[in-house]
């Protein structure tokens, strides 16, 4: 077996998805016992094939679908580098969710659903990562966003839960739509979906710049969507009304990196474009500025690691928009299992204490010691901690802005947004776990097994993942080289590097002053900033833009298009001949006279008519 | 000279009329009692082509084998058209064609 | 002016104007009688054009058999109050009847079959004949001839079941 088994992996929980189906109602026992069966098998799938790999390298399989009018649409697999680590990032995340939401929904009546769609959104990540041609791309794409929606609406009897569903369905909609655009624009320019020609085509330089520009431009957009990039960012933080342990998966470890996914995987061509990289550089960094601020202003536990998340995605498009794909992939590593424990550990306290708003919480670190310890391993490597795998991904990223294609305006305001991250981690950690406990919280404890493990598990890997960076061996020059294939390798600027760190102390001091110490105030800051903190608070108003939009625009055109449809299409164009003819019969009934002397009358008429025309003629 | 558009056009009158009396007459008898009239318009027109026609005797003579099927059939119809229409007479009353309209919208 | 044509002038004038009779008289029972005329006067003309035989079929018909029965049906079709003969349609009719006139005139005289006259006038006695018209029925045409008494005899089996009273039982 090599790396043509990669199939199996998406295949086996897509088999799994369907099982589920067909017994969910009468069996709901076995539901997520095979699900999690179906994921394991997937990771051992992902360990033989990678295994593969090291010994022969990268491989591609593919099946013919199906052929219209010349044009073959194939099911395949591509194996390398960008994709192993997806695959192996969604398998063993999922394994640990799966594990950990059994525990958290125990009680629910619909686990074999939950167990189902989590099935199927894993076979069609595990598509998207593995697929070797854009249409299947764009498959998977499609039905990981069905997945989110499912379980995001996933207690769809609670209004808010069913709203954010919607809003993240259709707002990654608009984004998928700019991504078929772009596909097809690309095919237009190139001739081909498959990836590897595509990547062939751009080293040899001879795809046509303006075509290729705008594809790439619109393939952008969807990436923007699916990875929540502003101003697309707002069905995120909304997402949040899912359980918690889908959060994790889906909104901070796979579906949002999708996009950076892409981006990376077409590099090549972005590359030929480096108006096409500015644009992701631009708005990478945006994002990861103003999602850290909003960060700064959020009350809810689960909203500050989703615009965290938003802010972390930010930062991974900025390292592919400064010409290092490889960075990128190397924060999404860091940042996904950091990010999936700190979730699991926010789930683990809500599970605890009842409660979800930080200023609920408090001094939680004496009832809940593990999954504060791990809480923080995640958080701090977020920050920039050192030595936390997240400090060597943001040097990084540091790195890369520094010394990649970009100006140095961008190295400031990446520190600026560092800086922000920082402080929205302590506000964050010092908020929740430290400080006074509250009485409503005297019960707060751990949960079972089967939820400290996935965390704990998560937390060690955010700490030690960062020896990935280091060169090892001749073959093995660092993560980021190991990814891209390069040749330069793992090295470290001392003055950034210091920088960086610098801004972590002073900031984790900063927020210790304000929240623990109580030195400072909170509120006469966001008192002195003005409308700046009230606009940050009110998320900088995207949705109130968005609503006016969609009432001053959207509805009134669905309004217009409803009224055609009923009084055009349906009561003319469809209605309209049948009542015409009901009425035209009703008017022709009267020549039924009954009289027979009027019918000869006619046929005599008819007769003579007839010949008359017969003798002109 | 007798010609044959003699014939023929007397055959159109005669045709004509029946045709009027049909249509214009409110008694179903005088109706059939038409019909005859135009069947006879059309013997006396076959039987002017059986005299005036130039082939041979043993073929011209179609005509008039023609006008003993139609006298024929004539006669069988207006027996059984006015068995109908005493019968209708019963039933209804009355053999006036514009009373008998159930037919109608 | 030859005396064919004189006689047939007469024969002809005294049929069209008793069908007008027929259909333009308000009384029924003189329609009937008209229509006696009418056909009688048709017999003439078979006679002028040489058939015999139908002359005397269309008599013993026509005038015997078809009058008499129509006399019956308007005996037992009468009903006491008559006001009209004729009902709304008859200025549309009478048009349409013109109509027809106009039609089968012209395509008569423009037609070609007046060509096909003989020279020599009507036929001759032993041109047509009655000889002929024997041969054509009881060998060419037998199967039809056949064919057509039986018509006759389902019409009157026809006639009868149809006019008959309904009586319990039958």
């Amino acid at each position: 077996m090599g790396t043509e088994a990669a199939f199996l992996a998406p295949v086996i929980p897509a088999i799994a998805f369907a099982l589920i189906l067909i017994t969910g109602r009468r069996l709901p026992g076995i539901a997520p016992y095979l699900a999690l069966a179906a994921i394991v098998a997937s990771f051992v799938v992902w360990i033989v094939v990678f295994l593969a790999f090291l010994d022969d390298g990268a491989g591609t399989r593919s099946i013919e679908w199906f052929t219209v009018g010349g044009f073959e649409f194939t099911w395949g697999t591509t194996v390398d580098e960008i994709s192993l680590v997806m695959l192996g990032v969604v398998s063993f995340v999922a394994i640990g969710i799966q594990i950990y939401s059994l525990e958290y929904l125990r009680d629910e009546p619909r686990l074999w659903w939950y167990f189902a769609v989590q099935s199927l959104f894993a076979a069609a990540m595990m598509t998207l990562v593995l697929a070797d041609n854009l249409l299947l791309l764009y498959l998977g794409w499609e039905l990981v966003g069905l997945g989110s929606y499912l379980l995001i609406g996933f207690w769809w009897e609670r209004r808010p839960a069913a709203e954010a569903a919607k809003k993240a369905f259709i707002t990654t909609r608009i984004g998928d739509v700019a991504l078929l655009i772009g596909f097809v624009l690309l095919f237009r320019a190139t001739g081909t979906f498959d990836i590897s020609d595509i990547t062939q085509l751009a080293h040899a330089g001879t795809i046509d710049e303006t075509q290729l520009k705008w594809a790439l431009i619109f393939i952008f957009g969807g990436a923007a969507g699916k990875s929540a990039q502003i101003p697309l960012h707002v069905w995120l933080p909304d997402a949040m009304e899912g359980p918690t342990p889908v959060s994790a998966l889906i909104h901070a470890a796979t579906m949002v990196v999708a996009g950076v996914y892409l981006v990376v995987r077409l590099f090549p061509i972005y590359n030929m474009v480096p108006d096409a990289l500015d644009l992701i550089a631009v708005i990478g960094l945006l994002t990861a500025l103003l999602a850290g601020v909003m960060a700064l202003a959020m009350t809810d536990l689960k909203r500050i690691l989703a615009y965290s998340t938003i802010s972390h995605l930010g930062f991974m498009m900025l390292a592919v928009g400064a010409g290092f794909p490889g960075v990128a992939m190397f924060h999404l590593l860091a940042h996904a299992f950091a990010k999936a424990s700190l979730f699991l550990g926010a789930g683990s306290i809500s599970h605890g204490t009842g409660e979800t708003d930080i200023r609920e919480m408090g001094g939680l670190w004496r009832k809940m010691p593990f999954t504060t310890v791990a809480f923080w391993i995640g958080a701090l490597s977020l920050a920039g901690l050192p030595l936390l795998s997240g400090f060597f991904s943001k040097d990084e990223i540091l790195l890369a802005v520094h010394t990649g294609r970009l100006n140095d305006g961008f190295l400031v305001v990446t520190f600026v947004a560092i800086a922000f991250s920082v402080l929205y981690t302590g506000r964050m950690l010092y908020r929740v776990f430290l400080g006074q406990l509250l009485s409503s919280n005297d019960d707060a404890h751990e949960p079972g097994i089967r939820m400290w493990a996935p965390v704990g598990v998560f937390a060690l890997l955010a700490a030690v993942l960062g020896a990935a960076a280091f060169e090892w061996s001749h073959n093995y020059l660092g993560f980021v080289s190991w990814v891209t294939d390069s040749e330069e390798g793992f090295h470290i600027n001392a003055a950034i590097t210091g920088a960086s760190v610098v801004i972590v102390v002073v900031g984790l001091y900063l927020t210790w002053l304000i929240y623990v110490q109580r030195r400072i105030s909170a509120t006469v800051i966001s008192r002195r900033l003005g409308f700046v903190a009230i606009a940050a608070e009110r998320k900088f108003y995207f949705d109130e833009v968005y609503q006016w939009g969609i009432n001053q625009l959207v509805l009134p055109t669905a309004r217009l298009t409803a009224f055609i449809d009923r009084a055009w299409v349906n009561d003319i164009g469809v209605d309209g001949p049948g009542k015409t003819t009901r009425w035209g019969g009703g008017v022709l009934r009267y020549i039924q006279t009954g009289m027979v002397y009027n019918y000869a009358l006619g046929m005599v008429i008819g007769a003579v008519v007839l010949g008359v025309i017969w003798w002109s003629v | 000279m007798l010609e044959l558009v003699h014939f023929q056009i007397l055959s159109a009158a005669l045709f004509s009329i029946g045709i009027f009396g049909v249509l214009a007459r409110r008694s179903a008898v005088l109706v059939l009692i038409s019909i005859e009239i135009m069947l006879n318009a059309v013997n006396v027109n076959l039987v002017g082509i059986a005299a005036f026609s130039d082939r041979a005797a043993d073929v011209r003579v179609f005509g008039q084998i023609l006008v003993v099927f139609i006298i024929t059939i004539a006669a069988a119809e207006i027996g059984l058209a006015l068995a109908i229409v005493l019968r209708v007479f019963r039933n209804r009353g009355s053999a006036n064609v514009d009373e008998l309209n159930v037919m109608k919208w | 002016m030859t005396a064919q044509l004189v006689v047939f002038y007469l024969l002809g004038a005294i049929t069209v104007l008793s069908s007008l009779g027929v259909v333009l008289t308000r009384n029924v029972v003189h329609a009937a009688f008209m229509l006696l005329v009418a056909l009688l006067a048709v017999a003439g003309i078979f006679l002028v054009a040489v058939a015999e035989f139908l002359a005397l079929a269309q008599i013993l018909i026509y005038g015997g058999a078809v009058t008499v029965v129509v006399l019956f049906a308007i005996m037992l079709t009468r009903t006491d109050d008559q006001p009209r003969a004729d009902h709304s349609q008859r200025p549309l009719a009478a048009l349409a009847a013109i109509g027809v006139f106009a039609l089968l005139v012209v395509a008569f005289v423009a037609s070609d079959v007046a060509n096909l006259e003989s020279a020599t006038g009507v036929a001759t006695d032993a041109e047509t004949g009655f000889e002929n018209l024997a041969l054509g029925l009881f060998t060419d045409w037998a199967i039809p001839f056949e064919m057509a008494s039986l018509v006759l005899l389902v019409a009157l089996i026809g006639a009868i079941m149809l006019a008959r009273n309904v009586e319990d039982g039958e």
